[in-house]
């Protein structure tokens, strides 16, 4: 027979070697107390997931290097059914722990629909229209949530975006392997890629009759991908207006809502901690990661979000264009400015690292005021974080459309 | 031995050697008993003298510039040594004076020379009366950083009913009055023993090779010198590095002018408010009397040419101002004080010394082995901690003998606008103080004292080392 029928896969005890240490190494590059210079790490867990690069990708219409990183997984599912569960999964393995410590329900998954199908078919339908709709669930995204979700500073956002872990272990006590195998997007891709192959190398002789009524679920499944197109296309309708701030590089608001797997890497690996997951995106860009300058702003020198978004969602910019990336622009509010009321006063125009604040003569010919130049301002924010006026700034970076200055 | 320098008419004697033998030959005491209080004889000054009475003239020795060939010529010619001291501060702003009672503390004779009537610098004679900042947020707790000499010029001021708002316990960068601000100056170098030049402009150096030995200044009695062991430029434009051939970066900065307006009391806040205007000036300790900041155009802060035609623009486009406040409802009773006597230059030239501040520096809270003081933080609304200032930042990279002190010190261009406000400038004032008196005491050169010991003596003399 073909090669590709009979793969050598490890042994029982060696797959459930290689998945501890899977997790192993899963928690360990997640973890908040990692060295400094090995933030990087949290990447590689999340970018592994085929699901994350083929919805991130479709979805953003371009493909980056980071979406290799999914390759292997993808060759390997498509070569072993669920591979990928079996030898890797650190969320399958603690349900299975989970099961054994504490098994209550001996539920069967079997009778329960292929939700995760659906969910999966849905995903990436919707990734063609620009928004992929379930891409937050992949497991390995959950995973480096919850490791996230304890750093701090202690925000709703963050818990909740980490909350996401312990239900699934939950679901697991009530009702076992349910999420596995029948909830499971990743697992679910996985299938799909497994179909695909059945049907480019069919098994049955050519020609011969499939199952009877196949038509049946090929309508339903056609079905569910119109559903999660149709679900894009509502999901792009109903962003915030205007959109939050979002990290630089980030995607058009109507994609980066979809594509953040909301995995939480750019929160964690931001040195300034003004990434937050919240409720500013609306519920198309729930618990996504918004910017806030109140106490720290987007280090000029600092690409450290951009690598470590599994997605895309943040795009992998260097350097130079990174400090083009429009965040949001600069605006002043001469009531509470303090060199406009006749203070000593230029925090905003000392603090800005791209010299696009300058002082202008106010209209009564006496008076002075910081000018933002927009060419030059990329909404970094270290105006607003180092403008000395309370409880509300004198100067706040408001959303302006992204892309790229045309000064460098 | 120090070698002659070039051009010396005497090859065998430095320039030092003979100033100090015309002054032994009796050059300079007709000038020296006019000037001096001290030097003359007990109460020569105190006795009535009928007023317009009509006394022999001052002898004074002529030594006009000449014209040849259409170039004006300054004759060679000795200089009368008016004084002669350990520590010579040029400049009585908070620099200035900070440094004058820092070294005369530390047992050091000083002498302080300003080129106008008071104290205070910009501080009272700009009439920026805002000092700040005063403080920073140390380890979360919101800590003084101007300590020492600075802290205890503020808090005597703060002692008079009027002297300060905002300088009670935990309040943070009061306003002051400039009258009673110049007033505790002057008790404080009286007190401190500090020998006090009013009304002498520094002219030039008295150089030694590569070391200033002293200053020439002019003042109504002609040009005469004082000669120092170390000299601290608080000039604010380091009018003396520069003429000690230091090296220097030289700065376009904006020049305005401050007015005071009265009867700040007596109008109609919400009515003026409602026609545009959003404030009548920053507050002061007397209800009655606000001070207006004008940033003014960039533009340099040397050329009198400029400094000429701002006192005059400035003055008119003060005057619309006032008019206008004047004619506005609830603006009536508005009149218009003064304007500062002093124009408001915030920075002509930075010394190039052995170590640039930076502003990446300062925001990273860099320490230094030879901190000296810690500057206090008032963006991001003083939450930040304060940014550690080195001795080095004030030593020439060459010339010796002299140490800048206040708003020409050496940081980089945005560091700047941390550097010299008020608060700040009391801070540098006072290391340059303690560092030269410790360096008279030590008998080295400023750049040469031992940092653990000046970091001991400041600390001794109360200041914030962080
Ligand atoms: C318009 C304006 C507004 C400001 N607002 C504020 C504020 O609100 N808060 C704040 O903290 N800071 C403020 N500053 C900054 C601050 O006032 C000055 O930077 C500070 O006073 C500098 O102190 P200094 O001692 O270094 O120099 P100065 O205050 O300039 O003092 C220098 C002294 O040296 C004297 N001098 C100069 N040359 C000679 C010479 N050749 N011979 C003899 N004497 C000489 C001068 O007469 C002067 O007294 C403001 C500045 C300006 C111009």
């Amino acid at each position: 027979m073909t090669p590709s029928r009979r793969i050598p896969t490890l042994s029982r005890r060696g797959r459930k070697l290689l998945r501890w240490v899977a997790l192993a190494l899963g928690v360990a590059c997640a973890w908040p107390g990692r060295p400094e210079g090995w933030f990087s790490t949290s990447l590689v867990l999340p970018a592994l997931s085929p699901l994350t690069a083929l919805g991130g990708a479709t979805a953003a219409r371009s493909i980056g290097i980071i979406a290799l990183l999914a390759l292997p997984g993808l060759v390997l599912a498509w070569a072993v059914p669920r591979f990928l569960c079996s030898h890797l999964c650190p969320v399958g393995l603690l349900q299975e722990l989970v099961s054994r410590l504490f098994r209550r329900s001996s539920r069967s998954w079997r009778g329960f629909p292929a939700v995760g199908l659906g969910l999966a078919l849905a995903t990436l339908a919707g990734a063609l229209l620009g928004y992929p709709l379930f891409l937050w669930l992949d497991p390995f995204a959950i995973f480096n949530g919850a490791l996230h979700a304890w750093r701090a500073p202690l925000a709703v956002g963050n818990l909740l975006a980490g909350l996401l872990l312990p239900l699934l272990l939950l679901v697991e006590l009530v009702w076992p392997q349910l999420w596995c195998r029948r909830l499971c997007p990743l697992g679910a891709t996985q299938d799909l890629l497994r179909y695909s192959r059945r049907a480019l190398i069919p098994r049955p002789p050519r020609g011969a009759p499939a199952t009877t009524g196949a038509r049946s679920p090929a309508r339903r499944w056609f079905l569910v991908a119109c559903g999660g197109a149709a679900g894009a296309w509502a999901a792009r309708r109903v962003q915030a207006q205007p959109p939050p701030l979002r990290p630089p590089g980030a995607l058009a608001e109507a994609e980066f809502a979809g594509v953040c797997v909301r995995c939480g890497n750019c929160a964690q690996a931001c040195p300034s901690h003004i990434i937050q997951p919240d409720f500013a995106g609306g519920l198309a860009g729930l618990l996504a990661p918004r910017l806030t300058y109140v106490s720290d702003f987007c280090r000029e020198g600092c690409t450290r979000c951009h690598q470590v978004c599994p997605s895309g969602a943040i795009q992998r910019l260097a350097l130079p264009e990174k400090r083009r990336a429009i965040i949001g622009l600069a605006q002043v509010d001469l009531d509470p400015c303090l060199m406009a009321l006749g203070r000593e006063c230029n925090a905003c125009v000392q603090a800005c690292p791209f010299e696009a604040i300058s002082v202008a003569a106010g209209p009564d010919g006496f008076s002075s005021r910081p000018l933002v130049d927009p060419p030059r301002c990329n909404g970094c924010g270290a105006c607003e974080a180092a403008c000395p006026v309370r409880p509300l700034r004198a100067i706040v970076v408001q959303p302006a459309p992204r892309g790229s200055l045309a000064i460098p | 031995m120090p070698p002659s320098s070039p051009g010396s008419s005497l090859p065998s004697l430095t320039r030092r050697q003979l100033v100090r033998l015309l002054a032994a030959a009796g050059f300079g005491a007709p000038f020296a008993s006019r000037l001096v209080a001290d030097e003359a004889p007990k109460g020569a000054k105190t006795a009535t003298v009928p007023e317009n009475k009509v006394v022999p003239p001052t002898p004074r020795d002529r030594y006009p510039a000449t014209l040849v060939n259409g170039k004006v010529i300054q004759p060679q010619r000795p200089l009368a040594v008016l004084h002669e001291t350990d520590v010579l501060v040029v400049g009585g702003g908070p620099a200035g004076f900070a440094a004058a009672v820092a070294a005369a503390r530390t047992g050091a004779k000083t002498t302080l020379v300003e080129r106008y009537g008071y104290l205070g610098g910009l501080w009272t004679g700009g009439l920026v009366l805002l000092v700040y900042p005063t403080h920073a947020t140390e380890n979360g707790v919101l800590t003084k950083v101007v300590r020492g000499i600075g802290d205890e010029l503020l808090g005597r001021i703060a002692k008079f009913a009027s002297g300060a708002t905002n300088y009670n316990e935990g309040r943070r960068d009061p306003t002051t009055d400039p009258e009673l601000t110049k007033l505790v100056m002057d008790e404080m170098v009286a007190e401190a023993g500090v020998k006090m030049l009013f009304h002498c402009w520094v002219a030039d150096v008295v150089m030694d090779g590569n070391s200033v030995r002293g200053v020439v200044l002019e003042s109504k009695a002609g040009r005469q010198a004082v000669l120092a062991k170390v000299v601290v430029d608080a000039s604010g434009d380091g009018d003396v590095f520069a003429a000690a051939g230091a090296e220097y970066e030289q700065r376009l900065h904006a020049i305005g002018l401050v007015h005071r307006v009265g009867n700040a009391d007596r109008t109609d806040l919400a009515k003026l408010k409602a026609a545009g205007f959003k404030s009548l000036g920053s507050v002061e300790p007397l209800a009655s009397v606000k001070w207006v900041n004008l940033r003014g155009p960039s533009t340099d802060g040397l050329d009198v040419g400029e400094l000429s035609r701002l006192e005059m623009e400035h003055r008119r486009t003060i005057w619309k101002r006032v008019q206008q406040l004047q004619q506005t409802p609830g603006g009536e009773n508005v009149f218009w004080l003064q304007t500062a006597p002093q124009l408001g230059v915030r920075i002509t030239r930075l010394l190039a010394a052995t170590k640039q501040l930076t502003n990446a520096e300062a925001r990273a809270y860099t320490k230094f082995p030879d901190t000296i003081g810690v500057g206090g933080t008032y963006g991001s609304g003083g939450k930040n901690p304060g940014w550690p200032i080195p001795y080095g930042a004030l030593v020439p990279k060459k010339v010796d003998n002299v140490l800048a002190a206040g708003r020409c010190i050496c940081v980089d261009t945005k560091l700047v606008e941390d550097m010299r406000l008020i608060a700040t400038c009391l801070i540098t004032g006072h290391a340059a103080g303690a560092a030269a008196g410790l360096a008279v005491q030590s008998r080295c050169r400023p750049r040469d004292v031992a940092i653990p010991q000046l970091q001991q003596l400041l600390r001794r003399q109360g200041a914030y080392l962080g």
